[in-house]
């Protein structure tokens, strides 16, 4: 990528390669995490922090926030504030109880445990 | 005029194009919209006890899943070297890349498409699923019935009603039986007929079983003596999802009826599948409404052909910055679908 003649404009090429390199290795690692056993927990925090690191890639260099000024706090914060609050209202009544739901879809899990404990497939 | 062309332009507010701020302003709006759908389901999972991973029951498939997220980011990534080449003043090499994107971006519908069939394929959608055994034993009776149905009907196209069409197909068999010297197709016609009575007969019995949850092992000519006994329901065992299964499996072993049910096949219940099934539709669908209006607009410029100028360079840097937040909800919708 010569540059010559357009003195104006600096090349990010070499940097959105990296980025890229970067995003193929972190998927590379989510589903590496898929194969290897590990507990839900484990993996979804695994995934979901690599997912992450790969959201921050994208945002600061294919959509160029690292070079933006402060704007991009005063755009971002109140939507992201705003787009959590959904899921937070809902966690107490639907993600969060101490009892098991009473549903009819529940009327026959123990025995669908036990056919999966049987089968021994289910994992994760 | 000319002397306002040259002063220093007055500009309120932040320093980008207005267009940026438009483009950046409603992915704040995207931003919700998806954190809605994703937040939603992360919450609905969690108090789903046994909720389905088994890629084998929700017939997800990783490979097809990896395979897309790399098809996005490396799409994502021409946006960004066609932006940069832009601004370069390289318009045929950004015209390239832009279409590499735009074939990428069919080459992940394609995909998702292939993903779709399967879910399909496997009655993997929302209200079809079964979740527990009864769900499960309603459901293949229900699909008898709509067989049973197209069966009938397409035997007695002039008869509309069920019961009308069930005693023209015994008044031909009355007819073809008591026919003496009956030729090779009237032999073969009441071949056909006497079999399809006989499915009848067996969807009868099957969806009565079912309905009046006796054990298939209770006949179903003494259903009317039993229900006039007293705690019937308590003198016979119930119906179990086990035996309607190995039912329908017989059934579509049968050489004469193989043919006629061909569709029916045994259920088995996903405890959360419709909730499961609605939220991979809900997030993948508006994800891929999204990749199509992202087609489109690449399109759109890619039109301009030579044309393409610096002018487009803010367009292409718009239109970039909306097809990454695409590749970012993927990113994350990636995980939490396919591999959590």
């Amino acid at each position: 990528m010569s540059d010559h003649g357009h003195d104006e404009h600096a090349s990010h090429g070499a940097t959105y390669f990296a980025v890229f390199l970067a995003l193929c290795g972190l998927t590379a690692m989510s589903v590496a995490a898929d194969v290897v056993h590990m507990t839900p927990i484990l993996l979804g925090a695994v995934v979901l922090a690599v997912a992450t690191a790969k959201a921050l890639c994208v945002m600061m260099f294919f959509m160029h926030l690292k070079f933006e000024r402060a704007w991009k706090y005063l755009l971002l914060a109140p939507t992201i504030i705003l787009a959590l609050a959904l899921p937070l209202s809902l966690r107490p009544d639907i993600g969060e109880t101490y009892y098991v739901p009473d549903v009819p879809q529940m009327r026959d899990y123990p025995e669908h445990q036990a056919r999966q404990a049987q089968s021994g497939g289910g994992h994760h | 005029m000319t002397h306002a062309a040259t002063a220093p332009t007055l500009k309120m507010g932040i320093p980008i194009p207005n267009a940026k701020l438009g483009m950046w302003l409603f992915l704040g709006t995207e931003i919700m919209f998806f954190t809605a759908f994703i937040g939603t389901y992360i919450v609905m999972r969690m108090g789903s006890q046994g909720w389905p991973t088994d890629t084998h029951v929700t017939h997800i498939n990783i490979a097809l899943g990896g395979t897309n997220t790399f098809v996005l980011i490396l799409s994502s990534y021409f946006v960004v070297v066609a932006h940069d080449a832009l601004l370069g003043q390289h318009f045929a090499k950004a015209w390239r890349f832009l279409m590499y994107t735009t074939l990428l971006g069919f080459l992940f519908l394609g995909i998702k498409a292939v993903e779709y069939t399967g879910k399909f394929e496997h009655d993997i959608l929302p209200g079809h699923i079964p979740e527990n055994n009864r769900q499960a034993m309603d459901k293949v009776v229900n699909q008898f019935g709509v067989i049973m149905d197209r069966q009938l009907a397409t035997a007695f196209p002039s008869q509309s009603k069920r019961e009308e069409q069930k005693a023209e197909l015994d008044s031909k068999i009355k007819d073809l039986t008591e026919k003496s010297g009956r030729t090779s197709q009237e032999d073969s016609e009441l071949k056909k007929y006497t079999t399809l009575s006989k499915l009848n007969s067996e969807y009868v019995s099957l969806k009565e079983h079912v309905r009046s949850d006796y054990s298939l092992e209770v006949p179903y000519d003494r259903f009317d003596e039993i229900r006039k006994e007293a705690n019937s329901a308590s003198n016979y065992a119930p119906v179990t999802l086990d035996e309607v299964n190995k039912k329908v499996d017989d059934l579509t072993k049968d050489r004469d009826y193989a043919p006629l049910i061909a569709g029916l096949s045994p259920a088995h219940p996903i405890l959360y599948g419709n909730l499961f099934a609605s939220n991979y539709f809900l997030m993948t669908g508006f994800h891929a409404i999204h990749v199509i209006v992202g087609l489109f607009m690449f399109g759109l410029v890619l039109m301009k052909g030579s044309r393409l100028c610096i002018d487009d360079a803010i367009l292409v840097e718009n239109l970039g910055l909306y097809w990454h937040f695409v590749d970012l909800v993927w990113i994350f919708l990636f995980p939490l679908l396919y591999i959590i």
